[in-house]
């Protein structure tokens, strides 16, 4: 594509911050899903649907924050002069 | 349909009554975009030329652009899973792009075309870590830490499971509400209002394959990666 040529690194990050609120929610439905689903199964509500129910919420914050990492590892990587010039100012 | 609101007009509706079958419309818009990324391979890899020209010009720099931001993210073994990835993207491109065409419908403003692929992506990932690593690929779920592995295990079956969910939602919820207020403001002002729209819309129909083609990339070099 025309514009994939100049600013890769743009495309990169749009990618970055869109997909970061979705795997928050995506995670914490799943975990939902799977609990309700166990209870109904096990028969034993509600118990199943509020442990699962954390897990996904645990399950969407470790994603957030892997995405948080691989962008800032991704940052470090670009040159070492722009921490460094930031540190000095 | 976008939203349930009534379309201008739709080719493949009409298909359907000549036809007299029920297939439903996003399956022949699915059907019709896939004819045409097989014409234009087959145009392509006829008429093929040291110096490029023309489609395979076009077709050299698309591939060409990805494949080296593929190597370069995931390493020289994102060769191997290249064409998969490039697959999805031209796919999805051409799917969105389609919506914008007058009488066409996106395929991709179906939440069923996007789970199929999300579905075909997770599975894809999954058969590439266990092929790599054998019975090691559950390593990739325990986390770091021995002691906390059982916990880890659970709250990376979620997220790994929340994937497809998510790749799903977030095509079907941007290119379904392009959808929509086209519709919309074909209604208020024919032509006037949605033609700069489109270019907006464009810009966003490509960033979101592009967005779907990342993130199976992201899926794919956790795979292909040693476990940390």
């Amino acid at each position: 594509m025309f514009f994939l040529k100049g600013n890769k690194e743009t495309f990169d990050l749009l990618g970055n911050a869109a997909t970061i609120g979705t795997h928050l929610v995506a995670s914490t439905f799943v975990g939902l899903g799977i609990g309700w689903y166990l209870d109904k199964w096990l028969g034993t509500e509600p118990w199943l649907l509020i442990v699962f129910l954390c897990f996904g919420i645990a399950a969407g914050f470790k994603n957030v924050f892997d995405e948080v990492q691989r962008i800032q590892k991704k940052d470090q990587g670009k040159g070492p002069g722009t921490n460094e010039n930031k540190s000095e100012d | 349909m976008a939203g349930g609101l009534p379309h201008p007009l739709l080719i493949m509706t009409e298909l359907n009554h000549a036809l007299g079958t029920h297939i439903p419309n996003h399956v022949w818009y699915t059907w019709f975009g896939m004819s045409v990324l097989f014409v234009l391979g087959f145009i392509v890899s006829r008429r093929l030329s040291l110096v490029p020209g023309g489609v395979q010009n076009l077709a050299e720099i698309i591939i060409g652009g990805l494949e080296d931001f593929v190597v370069s993210n995931v390493g020289e073994g994102g060769r191997k899973v290249f064409p998969f990835m490039c697959t999805l993207f031209v796919y999805i491109l051409v799917l969105n792009l389609m919506g914008l065409v007058p009488g066409f419908d996106a395929p991709t403003a179906n939440v069923n075309t996007n789970a199929a692929m999300a579905v075909c992506t997770f599975l894809y990932y999954n058969y590439i870590g266990i092929k790599l690593h054998g019975a090691g690929y559950i390593k990739h779920f325990m986390g770091p830490i021995p002691a906390l592995a059982p916990l880890m295990f659970i709250i990376e079956l979620v997220s790994h499971i929340s994937r497809p969910l998510s790749l799903t939602l977030r095509l079907f919820g941007n290119i379904r509400g392009e959808e929509i207020v086209l519709v919309l403001l074909f209604m208020l002002a024919p032509l006037v209002s949605t033609l700069p729209m489109y270019f907006l819309f464009m810009l966003a129909k490509v960033i979101q394959a592009f967005i779907f083609f990342m993130l199976t990339m992201i899926y794919l070099k956790g795979s292909l990666e040693e476990a940390h």
